[in-house]
Order: C-alpha cells, then structure tokens, then sequence
C-alpha cells in the first residue's frame, strides 16, 4: 500500500472505529449481565400462549432483553431445549438484533443529518415485521425441519438439567433458581467475563469490517469503483449491500456506522444492509448451525435475501423518496 | 485453570488497548480531527468503560466464578460463559493489528486522492447537497450582508460553507455576485477546468459524525497569474470577489483572489452537522 494509501485507511479505520466501540461495549455489557442474571425461563414466561400473539411478542422482546445477534444465538439454544416454541425462538433471534433499544440508539446517532428518525424507524419495523414473518411460517413448519436433530431430541426427552435440579429443590416456586455456592462477588465477575468475551467476538468482527470499509471508503480497494458504479442502480444497490454485510459480519449495534459513511448508496440500500446483515451473515451461519440444520438455514438466507431487498426497493421509493 | 486465566488476561489486553486509543486521542485532541462533538463525550466514557472493564477482568482473571444458574449437559460456566468464537490470540491480532497499524500510519487527515474521490473536484449539484442545502435561509441582499461582519479592509467574512451552496441557488448567487469577501480552508491544487495554471482549489471537511463520512466542500480560487507559493493543503485567508461562471453546465463559485495568506487552523477544523 502506497504512503498516501497508508494515511487514508489509517484515518477513516480510526474514525469509524473510535465512533462505534463504545456502542459495542453498551451492548456487550448488558448482554453479559443478562447472561449471567437472567434465569433461563423469564423469557418463556412473558409470552402468550396464543401461538401468533406469542411470535408478534418475541419479535418485540429485545426491547426489554437486548441482544446483538453473536449473543441471542447460544441464549435461543438454551431456551429451545428448556421447551421454548421455535416459531418463538427464531423470532427473537432474528429480531433481538435489532429491535433493541441499543440498536436504535447506534442508528440514530449514526445517521444523524440523514433522516435518522426515518431510518431507525424504518430499521426498527422492517425488521421487526421480516423476524415475525419467518416466526409465523416457523410455526407451521414441523420441528424436525428447522432444528438439529441432537436439539429435537433434547426438547423430546425433556430432561434437561434444569429440570432435574427444580425436582430437587421441592419445586415450591415457579422460578429458577440461583445455585450460586461459589464466593461472594463470582457472578459479578462471571457478567463481567461475559460481556468481555462478547466484546472481543463481536470487537474481532468489527474490526475486520471496518478495515474493509475504510479500504472502500477510501478508494484503495480493488472493485471500489465497481461497488460505486452500483450504487445508482436502485434494484441491484440492495443485493450489493446485503453481500457486503453477510461478508462483513457485523454487530447490529455497530453497523449504522459503516451504513452511513456508504454515501454513493440510497437510503434503501442502506435499509437492506442494516436489516439483513443482524439476519444473515458468515459469522451466524457458523452460529446458527448450533441450533438450525443446513437446509432450514439455506432457506432462510434465501428468504430474507429476497423479502428484505423487495422491501427496501419498495421502500425507497415509497418512504425515503417522501423523507425530508 | 491456567489456560483459561491466560485466555481472560489476553482479552483485558485487548480492551485495555482500545481504551488506551481511545483516551490517548480524546486526552491529546486530536479526537476532534475524527468525531464529530456528540460523539467525542460517547467516545471519552467508552474509553473509561473498556478501561473499567478490562482492568477488572485483568485483575480477577484467576478467580474461579459461578454465573448462579445451571447449563446443559457437557457444559460448565466457563464454556457457557467465557468461550470465545476465536483463539484469545487470533483475536488479539485482529483486534490490535490494525489498530497498532493505523495509529503509526494516520496523519490525521485524508491525502489528496482520497479528497477527490470525496468528491473534491466534482462539479456541484444544481440543487444543492441533498442533506445540507435546506439549512440555508433565503435572504435579501441586505439581510444577507448586515448578517456578516465586516474587515477594515470592506471584505464581508462569509464561511466556505456558505459559499459552496451558493452554487447550487442562482438566486443566492444573485445576491452574492460581486460582493467582496474573506473566508478560510485549506488550499490545494486545481486539478479540473485550469488551463492556465491560474487557479486553486479552497475547501473545508463537512463532518456528520466521523471523518470517514466527511466530504469536502470546495470552492475554486483565480488568481489571474500563477499562484503564490502556499503550503499544499494548509490553511489560508484569502480575500477577493465572487463570481460566480457557466463551465461545462454547471455554476462554478470562483472566488477572484486580491490577496491569500497562510493562516492557523480553527478551533474546528471540519464544519459540523450542527
């Protein structure tokens, strides 16, 4: 890389980077508290047992148990096999990541001077809408299709540990229970373990995502100008964009800030890359195979690759268009 | 145990690393060179915060925990809890490489090739920037001019700002034809539309929230005779007359230089969204 290449990555790496960590450390930071403080049937407890009213109502639970998405995929794994619907589980996976109040907030902040109400807001519902969607069609799909069948089994034999522990304690109450024998301050300690090791995962892939926006912001990668060239044409912009993000892997609560310094893009582009990225990327699919078999997680890349650039081509063109 | 506690201690590293840039930036201000001001207080309390967090973790690295709650089979707290998706190391060089890398390499400041893909040499939009343009009130020429302060020398002190979007409003244009005035940027060559070699280019960085998302805003400067030897791209005061002149399609604001002389740089070097 040539001196002068050397000087403008280093300066928009830095720039993007000192602007995003401290929203990733927010975010990591309560999602390793809720580790280690949230008993595992809190969620199960709060939902409906309408089954779509249950689905609408975990698209809206990252409101109050906010998650980027690195962290709601090993937390759905755990509820799954403690009984939680899977309809409801892939709800909230899917939607945790961005309908969040830390989410929000990074979008808002991020796109301020660029329509920032509309977007968060577009953001926020886009994306709430896309993970109910998947949820209600979940929930009429049979279990042994979407999860892994070591998962399927588990939920089938019902032995979990936590069970077995609730036995022995007399079940006189109808929440887990703390079995902290350890010494005084250890979960303290254990949340703040959590949240470091959230950051580091979610820092890593940050990191990486803003080395290679700055190389394209910059002009030094190669195909910069091929992206650019994209970026008018407002039916493929969202495809490219929605690449660039399952490429990029990054947290849902630091992704605004990559979004909005893609200026040659149209709001709606940016839509597609800010809902689909916290859905779908390399990382998750790593993650999700935990939880989903191959296929369910082919499919499901399909579908929000297509649902969420229609939208957003739509909604270019029907709200972004009409924003001041 | 000891395994575990080595993994726990290169990962308060790596936080304690990003907070050190963090607060080695906000402490020395050049931040300001990178954030805009609402992001500066967030960037100072997500320094102290990593500082907060990975010195605590450094600190206890070695005390075994209980998270109070039970997993599944085959799984304990630490790998419930505490297990990363990478190797500690493998992390440790992704997050800090390019980290270390860029603060040897950064200078603060975007290089000329990186300004004209910015958009430093393209030909202003006739309506204006799309998300700037609705900040400028329509004015007579009197309000206008009773709005700005006056020189001892008569040069109406107009900010670059207001200059560039003059460009894309004939009717501000109108207004400002021929006023003389002094304003400040940073110059740098002309690059388009100079056969003569009789022309620079003065521009200042429009920050929204970062530096990666500023663009710069620029004006041409005719000097009508080759231009004097002025540092490249710092700072300047240059006084002389609007015009404003058809090329190619598009109305070039080209300010018609009586005098430039190299200046200290403002307070804030970029224009803020606010």
């Amino acid at each position: 890389m040539a001196a002068d290449g050397r000087q403008d990555f280093a300066f928009a790496f830095l720039s993007i980077l000192f602007e995003g960590a401290p929203f990733i450390l927010l975010g990591t930071l309560i999602s390793g508290f809720l580790d280690v403080y949230l008993p595992p049937g809190a969620m199960d407890r709060l939902l409906p047992k309408n089954r779509t009213l249950a689905v609408i109502v975990a698209g809206l639970m990252g409101a109050v148990f906010p998650v980027c998405e690195c962290a709601v995929v090993p937390v759905i794994r755990r509820l799954v096999g403690k009984g939680l619907p899977v309809a409801c589980a892939l709800t909230y996976m899917l939607a945790a990541p961005i309908v969040n109040p830390i989410t929000a907030l990074s979008t808002w902040k991020a796109f301020q001077g660029q329509s920032a109400a509309t977007m968060t807001c577009s953001r926020l519902l886009l994306g709430f809408l896309v993970a109910v969607l998947v949820g209600l069609i979940a929930s009429r799909l049979p279990m042994r299709s979407i999860l892994r069948p070591r998962l399927v089994e588990e939920i089938e034999r019902g032995s979990r540990h936590a069970d077995h522990h609730h036995h022995e304690h007399g079940g006189c109450c109808d929440h887990d229970h703390s079995h902290d024998h350890g010494p005084s301050g250890s979960r303290l300690i254990a949340a703040f373990r959590s949240a470091m090791k959230d950051f580091v995962d979610v820092a890593v892939y940050f990191s990486i995502g803003v080395a290679i926006t700055a190389l394209f912001n910059t002009g030094i990668a190669p195909g910069a100008a091929w992206l650019d060239s994209l970026a008018a044409n407002q039916y493929l912009a969202p495809g490219v964009l929605m690449l660039l993000a399952f490429i990029l892997s990054l947290c849902s609560t630091s992704d605004a800030f990559i979004a909005a310094t893609l200026d040659r893009f149209a709001w709606g582009a940016k839509l597609a890359f800010l809902t689909f990225g916290p859905m779908m990327d390399v990382k998750l699919i790593f993650l999700y195979q935990t939880v989903l078999k191959r296929r369910a997680i082919l499919g499901l890349a399909v579908f929000l690759f297509v649902v969420i650039g229609g939208i957003s081509i739509y909604w270019q063109k029907l709200v972004f268009a009409a924003a001041p | 145990m000891k395994s575990a506690a080595l993994h726990r201690a290169l990962s308060a590293t790596c936080l304690l690393v990003w907070s050190a840039a963090l607060l080695w930036f906000h402490g020395s201000g050049r931040i300001i060179k990178y954030l805009a001001p609402d992001f500066r207080l967030i960037a100072l309390l997500g320094g102290l915060g990593l500082l907060v967090v990975g010195a605590f973790n450094l600190l206890t690295c070695r005390r075994e925990t209980s998270c109070g709650h039970s997993h599944g089979e085959g799984e304990d707290c630490h790998s419930a809890h505490d297990s990363h998706d990478l190797h500690p190391l493998m992390a440790l060089g992704l997050m800090l490489v390019p980290l270390v890398l860029s603060l040897a390499w950064t200078k603060d400041g975007y290089s000329a090739a990186a300004l004209s893909r910015k958009g430093l040499y393209d030909s202003p939009a006739p309506g204006g920037s799309t998300f700037l343009s609705n900040a400028m009130p329509v004015m007579t020429r009197e309000e206008l001019l009773g709005s700005h302060r006056q020189t001892d020398d008569g040069y109406y002190e107009f900010s670059l700002m207001e200059l560039f979007f003059s460009t894309g409003d004939r009717e501000l244009q109108g207004i400002i034809d021929g006023v003389k005035v002094q304003t400040e940027g940073r110059i740098i060559d002309e690059q388009v539309r100079n056969p003569n070699g009789t022309r620079k280019r003065l521009y200042r960085l429009f920050m929204t929230c970062c530096a990666a998302d500023s663009r710069p805003v620029p004006i041409v400067l005719e000097f009508g005779e080759p231009p004097p030897p002025l540092p490249e791209n710092g700072w300047t005061k240059v006084t002389g007359t609007m015009r404003y002149k058809l090329e190619e399609g598009t109305y070039q604001a080209i300010l018609v230089v009586d005098q430039a002389i190299a200046a200290d740089a403002p307070m804030e070097e970029s224009f803020m969204r606010n």
